[in-house]
């Protein structure tokens, strides 16, 4: 599709008037008249076996204690999404801990009372009895391995050995909190007369919650009704079911009460699935020409106490991306995850894709410093460069102009370095490749008896401006205004079964499905104008503003349409494979001799995401994930003590970049249109978080000499740095 | 996220105040340090006695050359007030650091004071300034210096059954200036470290934040500057005895920054 009337164009995001003026209602606006609150008591230590719960008599304003003892029979353990080619255990998350704690929040109990006060107080009352365990904190000292996934393609040793250089590094990345603005929460309530469940969740999208509450319930899913109402952002962290959502729907069937919880600061930090979490050895091998033959790459992910249900997929994800936008043919990655002692990991913005970027181009440029090459030509000797390609590691490439981002980026970066009394200043660029939708996604047109159209999205969104960016592709497709659109989402009694908004995919799986449903309206409306009008079908003309006109000036309006035919509805399923997106970032940066203190002085942000529908949009989007990139670069890391207990479970340990710490960053977009949708659409929605991290990593090892430290990049890893590199 | 349960109450006067606390009572101010420790129930007093009201305690005045602050004067109303940005500089660019512009417009500077945070601008600028802090109960009023009053972190020589009523900061000799520097992770965050420097012909006051668990006078880095000693010099011996090599290196330069601002 190329740019249109709306398509392609800034529009401004319709949704934000309500959002500003406090018009949005989130999960705990709704206050439901006599609900009982929950509060959890969470495990104080990393691992212990549990040998009691005693809960005090009387209670003040206490309904009920709910301890695993009490699930048993109603509920199983949390699903586990597994992966092609690989194994993944099945140890699923539990509702409440049995007899057995494996991290520091980990739900053993839930207190349900009269207010959320009240169960707050009570809580403090329940005297867990623990014998404590030696806690597992590090990927590689665990014995337990949960996810595993290996492939050998070509013939990597036979590379190696007539390798004319080979290049090793090992990176890290630490666990990172998520940190939502508006933190996780449930209500449930069950009406008995028709055995019908109701759950308000604060998640990602309705259908993933529906399908896990059906599992862990074991009840069908014509029984339980989901309505996901406003959300305040997610990142990746609403998208699985939680543990606490399925008490509190366990608990609102067991006590015929509403039951509800709103999840509070700490408990987020503590209890909710963190990103990250991954660290790497790998291994180049280059011919004389500096041109990449084979990669090794060894990953160990701490995954956690527990399997969430979809865990493992972000480690997959890095395995599979492990080659990057470069041409390798033969390599060997063996992805290990290993259960340790600290909250599950699990899909954060960016999820595997930000962990292979920085790993691979890292090392690209460790490579690059090693062989004596400019990092940038090093690049362009090894990119790939005519797409679709398939890699070693089994993803086709669907489109890409990777040189061009590459040369872009450099262009709008202005590479600096610098060295002198005061301050160290060095330039990095990082690449990246993103697999971005696939699966399938729905949506439903109705004409409405005004003439307006009405979509419903199985998609959902969570801050992404769906509203918007859908309005603009039905209202392009049905030439109407794009007032004239009405979106809904998130309730699973209205809403077509949808997949659901991560991954990226909301424009190129959602929109495409809005398109189709766009479509098929339009046909439908002109069969049913063909008719009125007594014509044929060919001859009528779709005209502006929802008008079909026939031949000799006769026409008729969309209301009309509605009038004369009351269900004139529509749906579509659009499914495809994986699109993948690419991009280059580059960064300058600047580190302070006397302090340490890292400065990112400006950055270049290229991204391709195929057909951008709402430049305006996917720059917020670019801008947004650069935000959490630096995030992790300059501050974030959920840290956790020796004992196993978190450091950062509050905003005092854990920091994140303020308005004040966003350098300036040049955008710009390079359009390769994917082949797999209508739009010729991949996804933005991650690239900032993905692109951003390499790049930085590789500007301060510049600006230090080549020496190269883990993120964060804090002033007093900085500051020994440089000492020890004699910068 | 709600605290344990406690008794309010909201006296009017100092007088009614006083009569309130006891052991079990905990002051209330500004509530930006005291409120999140309630929630998170890491403080759990019988008693919260909120000060909000006391509108004796509200005030910046200047009298016989001395600065002196009500304790529930609000940071804001510090950072706007002309008199001390006039002739007490140091206070106001120590107070723009605290927090964000919201968390000022609440937090009062005897809350800063009595909290006694390790990473709090406010006391260590007083530190510096060689502030007095006058301290009433009902069994009479003392007079505390910085040295005095901090003695651990969140921990003061305040009795429980005392009352934190004024700051009053000494006048500063002609020709003096200051500076003051820090360095936090992010804007508006805790510091890690800082330096306050008051510089006058022929005497100096510094103290700095992070090079110990309470505000520290620099004294022999104060004698080599008074002496003539350059502001690199001074900073040296200021941060001489941290153990810790970054602590080491972050609080020279950081003193650096405060006295050579203070020297011009």
């Amino acid at each position: 599709m190329s740019a249109g009337r709306l398509v392609g164009r800034p529009v401004r995001r319709r949704e934000d008037e309500r959002i500003l003026r406090g018009g949005t209602r989130y999960l705990d606006d709704i206050d439901p008249p006599g609900a009982a609150h929950v509060a959890f008591v969470r495990s104080s230590f990393a691992h212990a076996r549990i040998t009691g719960v005693n809960v005090p008599d009387g209670l003040d304003g206490v309904t009920a204690v709910i301890t695993a003892a009490d699930l048993e029979g109603r509920v199983s353990d949390l699903p586990v999404q597994g992966f092609d080619g690989g194994r993944v255990s099945a140890e699923g998350h539990p509702v409440l801990a049995r007899d057995e704690v494996r991290y520091a929040g980990q739900p053993v109990a839930a207190v349900l009372a009269e207010s959320r006060a009240l169960a707050e107080d009570a809580a403090e009352l329940v005297e867990v009895d623990y014998e404590p365990l030696e806690p597992v904190l590090a990927a590689r000292s665990s014995d337990v391995t949960m996810t595993h996934w290996h492939k050998l393609t070509g013939d990597v040793d036979g590379a190696f050995a007539s390798a004319e250089h080979v290049v090793r590094a090992s990176h890290a990345l630490p666990r990172l909190a998520p940190v939502p603005m508006e933190t996780r929460g449930a209500i449930a309530s069950h009406d008995a007369r028709d055995d019908m469940l109701t759950v308000w969740v604060s998640a990602q999208d309705s259908h993933r919650q529906l399908a896990g509450l059906a599992k862990v319930l074991d009840r069908a899913e014509e029984a339980i009704h989901v309505v996901v109402p406003d959300v305040g952002g997610a990142f990746g962290s609403k998208g699985a079911p939680a543990p606490e959502t399925m008490l509190v729907a366990a608990a609102a069937i067991a006590t015929g009460r509403t039951v509800k919880w709103a999840e509070h600061r700490g408990e987020n930090f503590v209890a909710s699935y963190q990103g990250r979490g991954v660290e790497a050895e790998l291994e180049l091998a280059f011919d004389a020409g500096g041109r990449m033959l084979a990669l090794r790459a060894r990953i160990w992910a701490d995954l956690g106490g527990y399997l969430m249900p979809t865990t493992a997929i972000p480690g997959h994800t890095t395995a599979m991306l492990m080659c990057g936008v470069y041409d390798i043919r033969a390599a060997d990655v063996e992805l290990i995850g290993r259960r340790t002692n600290k909250v599950p990991t699990g899909p954060y913005r960016g999820a595997g894709r930000p962990e292979a970027a920085y790993f691979l181009e890292c090392t690209v440029d460790v490579a690059a410093r090693q062989l004596g090459l400019d990092p940038l030509e090093l690049r362009r000797r090894n990119l790939i460069r005519e797409l679709p390609y398939e890699t070693a590691l089994g993803w086709t490439y669907d489109s890409g102009d990777y040189a061009r981002c590459l040369e872009l980026a450099e262009e709008l970066v202005e590479p600096e370095r610098l060295s002198d009394g005061e301050r160290v200043v060095g330039t990095g660029f990082g690449m990246y490749v993103e697999r971005a939708g696939g699966q399938y996604e729905t949506a439903e047109a109705e004409l409405l008896p005004d003439g307006r159209v009405l979509v419903r999205s199985g998609s959902s969104p969570h801050g992404q401006g769906h509203d918007t960016t859908f309005a603009q592709l039905a209202a392009e497709r049905l030439g109407i205004e794009l007032a004239d659109v009405e979106l809904r989402f998130g309730d699973s009694k209205e809403v077509p079964r949808g997949v659901g908004t991560f991954a990226s995919r909301s424009v190129a799986m959602g929109g495409s499905a809005v398109v189709e449903a766009a479509d098929a309206l339009r046909e439908r409306c002109r069969s049913v104008a063909a008719r009125l009008l007594a014509v044929a079908e060919d001859e009528l003309e779709w005209k502006g503003g929802g008008r079909l006109a026939a031949p000799h000036g006769r026409s008729v309006t969309l209301s009309e349409l509605a009038a004369a035919e009351p269900d004139i509805r529509v749906s579509a399923r659009f499914s495809s494979d994986l699109s993948f997106s690419s991009g280059a970032y580059g960064a300058v940066v600047e580190i302070e001799r006397a302090t340490g203190r890292l400065r990112v002085l400006r950055l270049a942000a290229v991204d391709d995401a195929g057909t951008i529908v709402n430049p305006l949009l996917a720059e917020g989007q670019v801008i947004g994930g650069t935000a959490q990139g630096l995030g992790q670069c300059l501050v974030e890391e959920a840290a956790y003590d020796e004992a196993g207990n978190p450091t950062f479970a509050s905003f005092v340990g854990y920091s994140l970049l303020t308005a004040a710490e966003m350098p300036p960053v040049t955008t710009a977009f390079v359009e390769s249109p994917s082949p797999l949708n209508p739009l010729g659409a991949k996804g933005i929605g991650e690239g900032g978080s993905i692109g951003t991290p390499g790049a930085v990593a590789n500007a301060v090892a510049d600006a230090l000499g080549g020496a190269r430290v883990d993120p964060p990049f804090s002033e007093d890893k900085l500051w020994r740095a440089l000492r020890e590199a004699g910068r | 996220m709600k605290p344990a349960r406690f008794d309010y109450a909201a006296p009017a006067t100092v007088d009614e105040t006083l009569g309130l606390l006891d052991d079990d009572a905990t002051v209330l101010a500004g509530g930006q340090s005291l409120v999140p420790l309630l929630n998170l129930r890491l403080a759990q007093p019988a008693l919260v006695v909120d000060i909000g009201g006391v509108a004796e305690l509200d005030y910046i005045r200047a009298e016989d050359g001395a600065l002196r602050i009500g304790a529930t004067t609000r940071q804001a109303a510090l950072e706007r007030s002309q008199l001390a940005r006039d002739d007490w500089p140091l206070l106001h660019k120590a107070v723009r650091l605290v927090g964000h512009p919201q968390i000022r417009t609440r937090g009062t500077v005897g809350g800063s004071v009595a909290h006694a945070d390790p990473a709090a601008e406010l006391p260590v600028a007083l530190t510096a300034l060689g502030a007095r802090f006058h301290l009433a109960s009902r069994r009479g009023v003392r007079s505390l210096g910085a040295a005095e009053l901090f003695l651990g972190p969140l921990y003061t020589s305040r009795e429980p059954d005392e009352l934190l009523v004024e700051i009053e900061v000494p006048a500063q000799p002609d020709g003096s200036a200051s500076g003051f520097a820090e360095h936090a992770r992010t804007h508006g965050d805790f510091a890690t470290a800082g330096a306050a420097a008051v510089v006058a012909p022929g005497r100096a006051g510094i103290a700095l934040l992070g090079a110990a668990p309470v505000p520290v006078r620099a004294e022999a880095a104060e004698r080599a500057l008074a002496a003539g000693a350059a502001p690199h010099e001074a900073a040296e011996l200021a941060a001489a005895d941290i153990d810790d090599d970054y602590r080491r290196a972050l609080c020279t330069e950081l003193a650096r920054r405060a006295i050579a601002e203070a020297t011009p």
